[in-house]
């Protein structure tokens, strides 16, 4: 089973994904995504680890190339987050990438060795600014990665100030 | 406790007068009242500007927002979604966005009616029409 699961900053995606692995009594992954430097990143870091904590997750990171993620066959994943992946394979040193096909074909390829895969992602598109064209890019890009995971989950939920909104498929918890 | 969310400009207030029946001068407004009403008033517009408002001045707005929905529980909250965008540059503007990301959770699991408006449109994702 795949779910993606969508929404705004601090909107419960994070605790929603957690759940739909509660009664899962296999082994469960965590996929961290997100780059360790950085302030902010810590905090959120710790936040995400002190939720963890006690739910018996295997923490491995994973800024780029998904489709290897470490993972063993047969086990529950969590990916967080799908925009930390999108900015780690797009901007590399001075170079700007276009990661969707790329990710969209790992997350496919990752899906067909654990028995349930839950990704979060997020939405990026909805602020009316105006960016850059990098920026443009990066929402462009992400906004595909989810419309093309979408296709192929079984189930697409948006959070939306914790609520849970079904898009495809069913809420599981 | 009642909860009306959407982006901007959507027509929250409009629906709000509609669905409650009343006129959005009785409404307080989170961009200018004070602080203190916010535990009696029966509508709060612009929540998310009150949020803002509280950080400025040192206020921690989660455990605002936590007494709000213990001593207001008929409250009828309209704020806009504000998460659904790129992570803001400034750090103050990350900060406001987390935290009326955490309030608008509070507020939501605190009421038996969430409504989303979108281009004037209501969609309960909590509760129905008729529930009071």
């Amino acid at each position: 089973m795949i779910t993606l699961v969508t929404g705004g900053t601090k909107c419960g995606k994070s605790s929603y994904a957690e759940k739909v692995l509660e009664g899962f009594e296999g082994e469960k992954y965590y996929v961290a995504t997100m780059n360790p430097t950085g302030d902010d990143a810590k905090e959120i870091i710790a936040r995400h680890l002190e939720m963890r904590r006690d739910k018996d997750f295997v923490t491995v990171e994973c800024l780029r190339d998904i489709g290897n993620a470490d993972v063993p066959e047969g086990c529950a994943v969590l990916i967080e987050c799908m925009g930390n992946l999108c900015a780690n394979e797009m901007f590399i040193g001075p170079n700007v990438h276009k990661p969707a096909e790329k990710i969209v074909e790992g997350i496919r390829r990752l899906s067909e060795r654990t028995a349930e895969l839950v990704i979060v992602t997020n939405e990026v598109g909805c602020d009316g600014i105006s960016y850059s064209a990098d920026t443009k890019a990066y929402i462009s890009q992400l906004s595909e990665i989810n419309c093309k995971i979408a296709e192929f989950a079984d189930n697409v939920v948006e959070c939306v100030y914790g609520i849970p909104v079904v898009r495809k498929g069913s809420s599981v918890c | 406790m009642k909860m009306i969310i959407g982006g901007a400009y959507q027509g929250k207030i409009r629906f709000a007068c509609n669905w409650l029946d009343m006129d959005r001068a009785d409404m307080i407004n989170g961009s200018t009242c004070d602080f203190e009403e916010a535990f009696s008033a029966e509508v709060i517009k612009s929540y998310h500007r009150l949020i803002a408002r509280l950080l400025a001045v040192g206020v921690d707005p989660v455990e605002f927002t936590k007494k709000l929905c213990e001593q207001n529980k008929n409250a009828v909250i309209i704020m806009d979604e504000t998460g659904c965008g790129i992570v803001p540059i400034e750090k103050s503007d990350r900060i406001r966005r987390e935290v009326t990301g955490r309030c608008g959770c509070i507020i939501a699991g605190a009421s038996d009616t969430v409504v989303r408006v979108i281009c004037g449109i209501p969609t309960y994702l909590k509760g129905a029409p008729n529930e009071d």
